[in-house]
């Protein structure tokens, strides 16, 4: 009943008119992002993070959780359609989903993949809900021993699931940790590694570095590509899935939700990673096998509902811990600390409003998104057509003002533009930019904890082994870091991330 | 696989990086196990850097999970535009440049006028189109950022634009 009290308190905070507002301007904006190639979610919500300092810290939550959610439902749309996927999710649906668009049947591809975002979405919701409070609970009760420990396994974990290699991640890891440092001593307050650039004097901005490593980074990658795109004609009264289509993908949808929740919780690629986990599951559970990559209708649903599932799942490490597991909820915590707030255990008692109220404005998103994604569907394709040739000049454009007017200041478009040409260049060495951007943000919660803790132990590094909690989590990033290295592991780890 | 010769490049470049970040760490101070330093975090951070720049060095890659074909048979840059790479940075990194004197309406001008007539197809009407589609651009997102929401653009030598 606690729940069911809360989540009404929730609604009556999300359904203040400026929140819905909000909402509503962050789904749409996540719809465009995701059926637009070229900019992914984390650029788009570095992008909007100056605008929201105006406003209230969980109306700022509500909109730039909106376009990660957002993005999930778009992605779809340039998979079907176009062959392209709008973001990394939504590489799996190209596969059935495009092959249904060319059978002529791209409306109930694109209204399955719609519906079953919406189904899993909201049962993830549930399962955010469940299980966000008792493990806050838990939490509460940890101190800077475990959170050092948990961040270390946080971070290993991503690495490990991250597609490439085990040591340029970690490689990655340690330079964004130090780039972390630069500026103002935690503890002490004085400046470190600072050059004698005034410019970072209050250390590398997260905005500016994020959004030249994806959003600049991405442009430079496709300068390589401006290719043109074929649509596919879709009528909209097409779009309703049928009946047999609806028998088929019930399973699908349910089983994707399930994989994509828990997936979604883990660090690094488990949003992706349910996508082709729940692909592989269904066609191994289905009678005909064979008609998997010739437009078999499981193989859209399955995977969408997996993605936005996940999507839930991955606020949990957020709001119980304040340990963000990917890059976008990195930037919710970027975020929220921009507004003086802490994410973690403390946050349902400090700030009930912002969980409860972020939780509600998903479930109205969600059906926001149904909304958007289905009769509007030909004002999406039409977005499509705009050529790269203009898109590309104008999302650089709107970098380059987004990161000026987050600080007022000229410094961090020279750091943007030369994040955006060092991304480009680790992306073509095979260097994943993820690490460093998580290590960037848990750098100052790392060293603060890692400090406490030595201190509060009089220097001795045992202080981690004798936590059972912190002890375990140290030794399963070990075994992690370890196991990449054993030659039938390497294979396994090859193997899942192939097929993840 | 990785090559062996660009392996050794990227460790010792690696090992470089990590052994930088040591001695920033130990400038900025290390301090004690019983009250860390300032630079106590970086120094770790650096040696861990420099140890796998080594692991790059001796061995390779050890776990050898690396998807993108090109990025490992060093031909990751093999046709790259690297005019239109450079250029593209190039006028980004001038636009930060003249920002604050030329002011946002001129400086957004020349960046979407050359950006725009990079990209667009040679023809007749390229410079007409580019020039057009610059200045809407410059207009409208004036508009947007400094009437409507405020934003605080920067005027330059011209203050009334």
């Amino acid at each position: 009943m606690d729940v069911v009290h809360h989540l009404f308190y929730g609604f009556s905070v999300a359904l203040q008119p400026l929140n819905l507002l909000l909402c509503f301007l962050g789904v749409f904006i996540g719809t465009l992002v995701g059926v637009l190639p070229g900019i992914g979610p984390p650029g788009a919500m570095a992008l909007l993070l100056p605008v929201t300092y105006g406003i209230s810290p969980v109306g700022a939550i509500i909109m730039l959780a909106g376009i990660f959610y957002g993005a999930m439902y778009g992605g779809s749309t340039t998979s079907i359609l176009v062959n392209i996927p709008g973001e990394a999710a939504s590489v799996v649906t190209c596969i059935d989903g495009h092959q249904m668009a060319l059978q002529g049947r791209a409306g109930p591809a694109l209204g399955i993949s719609a519906f079953g975002s919406f189904i899993a979405g909201t049962l993830g919701l549930v399962g955010l809900m469940l299980i966000c409070n008792p493990l806050a609970e838990i939490a509460v009760k940890f101190g800077p021993t475990e959170y050092f420990s948990l961040m270390c396994l946080g971070l290993t974990i991503l690495i490990y699931l991250t597609q490439g290699s085990i040591v340029r991640g970690l490689m990655m890891a340690g330079t964004g940790l130090f780039l972390s440092l630069i500026g103002q001593d935690i503890v002490t307050g004085s400046r470190r590694f600072t050059f004698g650039l005034i410019g970072l004097l209050d250390g590398v901005g997260l905005i500016p570095m994020v959004m030249g490593l994806y959003g600049v980074t991405d442009i430079l990658l496709n300068l390589e590509k401006i290719a043109d795109r074929t649509i596919t004609k879709i009528k909209t009264q097409q779009i309703l899935p049928t009946k047999e289509d609806w028998r088929r993908s019930a399973w699908p949808i349910g089983r994707g939700t399930l994989i994509g929740f828990f997936l979604g919780i883990l660090p690094g690629g488990g949003i992706i990673l349910s996508t082709f986990a729940s692909y592989a599951l269904e066609k191994k559970l289905s009678k005909h096998p064979e008609q998997f990559g010739q437009g078999a209708i499981e193989g859209v649903a399955g995977p969408e509902a997996a993605n936005n599932a996940a999507s839930s799942g991955s606020f949990i490490p957020l709001f119980a811990l304040g340990i963000p597991p990917n890059v976008i909820i990195a930037l919710l915590l970027g975020a929220l600390m921009l507004h003086g707030i802490q994410p973690g255990p403390l946050l349902f008692t400090d700030h009930p409003d912002i969980f409860w109220g972020t939780v509600a404005s998903m479930y109205i998103g969600n059906a926001m998104l149904l909304a958007l994604n289905l009769p509007l569907i030909g004002m999406w394709v039409q977005i499509l057509k705009i050529p790269y040739k203009t898109l590309f000049p104008l999302i650089l454009l709107f970098c380059l003002i987004g990161v000026y007017c987050a600080s007022g200041n000229v410094f961090d478009i020279y750091v943007m533009v030369i994040f955006g040409g060092l991304g480009y260049v680790m992306q073509k060495l095979g260097y994943e930019p993820a690490p460093l951007v998580i290590a960037f943000v848990l750098g100052p919660m790392l060293e603060r904890n890692l400090r406490q803790a030595l201190i509060m132990s009089g220097g001795s590094m045992g202080i981690f082994l004798s936590r059972p909690l912190s002890a375990a989590s140290l030794l399963i990033a070990l075994v992690a870091v370890v196991s990449a290295t054993i030659p039938a592991l390497q294979r396994r780890r090859k193997k899942v991330i192939t097929e993840g | 696989m990785i090559t062996s010769r660009r392996g050794k490049i990227e460790g010792f470049f690696w090992f470089g990086i990590g052994m930088i970040i040591c001695i920033l760490g130990w400038k900025a101070g290390l301090g004690s196990f019983q009250e860390p330093g300032s630079g106590f975090v970086a120094f770790v951070s650096g040696l861990l850097v420099s140890m796998l720049g080594l692991l790059f060095v001796f061995s390779g890659d050890s776990s050898k999970v690396l998807p993108d074909a090109r990025s490992v048979s060093g031909q990751a840059f093999r046709g790259a535009p690297v005019f239109l790479l450079l250029f593209t940075v190039g006028v980004l990194l001038g636009y930060g440049l003249f920002l604050e004197t030329l002011g946002y309406n001129i400086t957004t001008f020349l960046l979407m006028w050359a950006l725009f007539h990079l990209f667009y197809e040679k023809g007749k009407n390229r410079l007409v189109l580019s020039f057009l589609a610059s200045v809407a651009t410059t207009g409208v997102t004036y508009l947007v950022f400094e009437v409507w929401l405020r934003s605080q653009l920067p005027h330059g030598i011209f203050p009334w634009w």
